[in-house]
């Protein structure tokens, strides 16, 4: 009776670092991850940028200065058109 | 032997359950008793000090195709703080600071902070890149730390900027949503300090239940608007090209899906840009597309005629004289060019923009009748997810002096903001009901959860039968008088007013040469996609509304009709001279 909980009391104790070990672990992973996230974010946030900053040169962009000429005829696809349609 | 083996085991044991005790108590103090204070010193680690690494959710943008992008995001990088007590060298430190940080430091104040010797911790420069972060830290120059930091920024910096707003210190001491999107979602947005740090040994103890579902992660996320941002930019850049064009004090514009509601675009000039608001004047930060209230003009009078037509006191053949002038309680009123066109039919106020038509309407309908119709349109806030939204001031229908409803008519003597302007003239694109206004259609919260806002409720204001007859009418402006004709698309009815309104003296009367021209379309003009407002106030050497904003108009219309290949509605001949 006296070894079974002795064994038990060991299992449980050795149970409990392992649990406390597990623990420790995953609130520095959680830190690490955070971090990471909000990192992989900022990264992010420079390409959105760049899309932002294109996107508006291109609408900017002065095409008749850039050397375009408006077209003389303005074409219109028919409502009943296969194009229109698709 | 075996009694021997049996006691060490036991010492063995009694020791491993001291260790354990031990280890036990440690973390009990560690992450309970003193868990804030460890937390709050590995933050300081990399953070600023005085508080933890900033954090909060995400606004973003949507595209045509449903992806998001940030409209509103954090970036992260370094700041640099020195310690006067501890610098050795203050000019190789400026040299070394000035040589990574992007922002100018001044020399002389850089000095003056070193020569602080009774304090310990002055930040002399912010958002570092993690290159220039790293390279600084790199050098362990003595008397300058170099911690980490994260803050607001927004990609798009003046893009959609009214919108988004502005996050900042306010009075109080935390960061917090002070304009637009960041203050109306603040709650939402705003992250609790040890969103970081999750204790989960702590949690054990504490909160079983907080730990498999955590309330905050069912009350903090990100939000997602109905703007696009391309048609943002065009939206933006149009605003801003008739503002300076014409040298106005400042020019609005809006884009929604008058089905729904769903604000696609919402543009003012001048702007400002989010990132960089030290010399931002403060009066911009608001949004006046939904605080401040104009009188509009003749792009009221569709909404006249509308109510006409709906209470069944006129037909679109309906003809009345026009005399060119009539007076109203004393006062005189006329068309804006003061002249007579005889008996002539509804349509033809609506084309020719006639004022003396809208008064004659509104005097067909009898004051409470109008009344009761322009209370629905304009007497309620829109409920637009934005703050400090105004309310439109239409004391002038209180009276019973005829002179305000003939005003009113025709846009004069009433005032409502933008907003208000937009949703009721969206009853005319979408069957004669009011939509409600907003920016955001869904909430991402923490928890994984994507939840879609309701905005559902709408207001009936009209019958189908008058607001089709109205845009009909709108769609004549169009194709009969808009650049003389020249506008007409072939292949797509587009509906549209002008409006151009005197502007108010400040002593109850109004400038006989000082305007506000604004703008109203909608197409395809029997099922509309968009409706768009366009306003220029008080632009200068030009008188009318159809040459400050139709062009610009006409631009936002085939650049929507091409950026979401909206497929056409007729079929009249496919070729036209540019």
């Amino acid at each position: 009776m006296t070894s079974l909980c002795v064994t038990l009391v060991a299992v449980l104790t050795v149970a409990y670092v392992g649990l406390i070990a597990v623990a420790m672990s995953y609130a520095a992973l959680t830190v690490e991850f955070s971090q990471s996230v909000r990192n992989d974010e900022a990264a992010v946030a420079v390409l959105e940028r760049q899309y932002f900053v294109t996107m508006t040169h291109i609408t900017k962009t002065d095409y008749a200065a850039a050397g375009y000429t408006t077209p003389s005829v303005k074409v219109f696809v028919p409502a009943k058109s296969v194009t229109a349609l698709r | 032997m075996r009694a021997q083996f049996r006691s060490r085991i036991r010492i063995v044991l009694a020791l491993v359950v001291c260790a354990a005790l031990f280890i036990f108590m440690r973390l009990y103090f560690v992450q309970i008793v003193y868990g804030e204070e460890y937390a709050q010193k590995a933050d300081r680690q990399f953070a600023s000090g005085g508080s933890g690494l900033f954090d909060r959710g995400s606004i973003y943008f949507t595209r045509k195709d449903g992806t998001t992008i940030s409209a509103a995001t954090l970036s992260s990088g370094f700041l640099v703080a020195i310690n006067p007590q501890t610098i050795t060298d203050p000019e190789a430190a400026y040299a070394a600071i000035t040589a990574v940080a992007s922002s100018s430091l001044s020399y002389s104040a850089f000095l003056a902070a070193a020569a602080k010797k009774t304090q310990v911790y002055i930040e002399v420069a912010h958002h570092l890149s993690e290159e220039n972060g790293k390279k600084l830290a790199a050098q362990a120059i003595r008397g300058i730390q170099v911690l980490r930091e994260r803050w607001r920024d927004y990609p798009g910096a003046t893009l959609a900027a009214h919108s988004i707003g502005i996050v900042s210190y306010g009075s109080g001491h935390t960061l917090a949503g002070q304009t637009g999107l960041e203050a109306t979602y603040d709650d939402l947005l705003s992250r609790s300090g040890d969103a970081l740090y999750k204790n989960f040994f702590a949690e054990l103890f504490s909160n079983v239940g907080n730990l498999l579902v955590s309330a905050k992660d069912a009350r903090e996320g990100d939000i997602v608007t109905t703007i696009e941002p391309e048609v943002q930019t065009r939206l933006e850049n149009d605003i801003a090209n008739v503002s300076q064009r014409y040298a106005s004090q400042e020019s609005g514009g809006i884009i929604m899906d008058p089905r729904t509601g769903a604000i696609i675009a919402l543009a003012m000039y001048p702007t400002y840009d989010a990132n960089n608001r030290q010399n931002v004047n403060p009066s911009l930060l608001g949004n006046p597309l939904a605080e401040h209230v104009h009188e509009f003009g003749s792009i009221m009078k569709p909404l006249t005629m509308a109510a006409g037509l709906d209470a069944e006191v006129i037909t679109p053949q309906t003809t009345y004289n026009d005399t060119g002038c009539i007076t109203v309680n004393t006062k005189q009123v006329c068309n804006w060019d003061l002249k007579a066109r005889g008996f002539i039919p509804m349509k033809q106020v609506i084309v020719q923009s006639l004022n003396l038509g809208a008064a004659w309407v509104a005097a067909e309908l009898g004051q409470e009748k109008f009344r009761g119709y322009f209370t629905t349109l304009f007497g309620q806030k829109t409920g637009i997810d934005l703050p400090n939204e105004g309310r439109a001031l239409l004391n002038n229908l209180s009276h019973s002096q005829q002179i305000n409803y003939t005003t009113a008519a025709y846009g004069q003597g009433i005032a409502m903001t933008p907003l208000q302007m937009i949703r009721a003239l969206s009853t005319l694109a979408n069957g004669g009901i009011m939509v409600q206004p907003h920016l955001v259609s869904t909430i991402r919260l923490n928890s994984g959860i994507e939840r879609k806002l309701d905005w559902s409720k709408t207001i009936p204001v009209f019958g189908a039968k008058a607001v089709r007859d109205t845009a009909e009418m709108m769609t004549a402006v169009v194709d009969e008088k808009l650049e003389s004709g020249k506008a007409k698309i072939p292949t797509m009815s587009v509906a549209a007013k002008t409006g151009t309104a005197q502007l108010t003296n400040g002593q109850g009367g109004y400038y006989s040469d000082r305007f506000f021209h604004s703008f109203i379309g909608f197409f395809p003009s029997y099922n509309p996609q968009f409706i768009i407002l366009l306003y220029t106030n008080d632009p200068r050497n030009v008188t009318y509304a159809s040459d400050t904003l139709g062009s610009t108009f006409l631009d936002l219309t085939h650049f929507l009709i091409d950026y979401y290949a909206v497929p056409p509605d007729r079929g009249f001949a496919t070729t036209t001279p540019s």
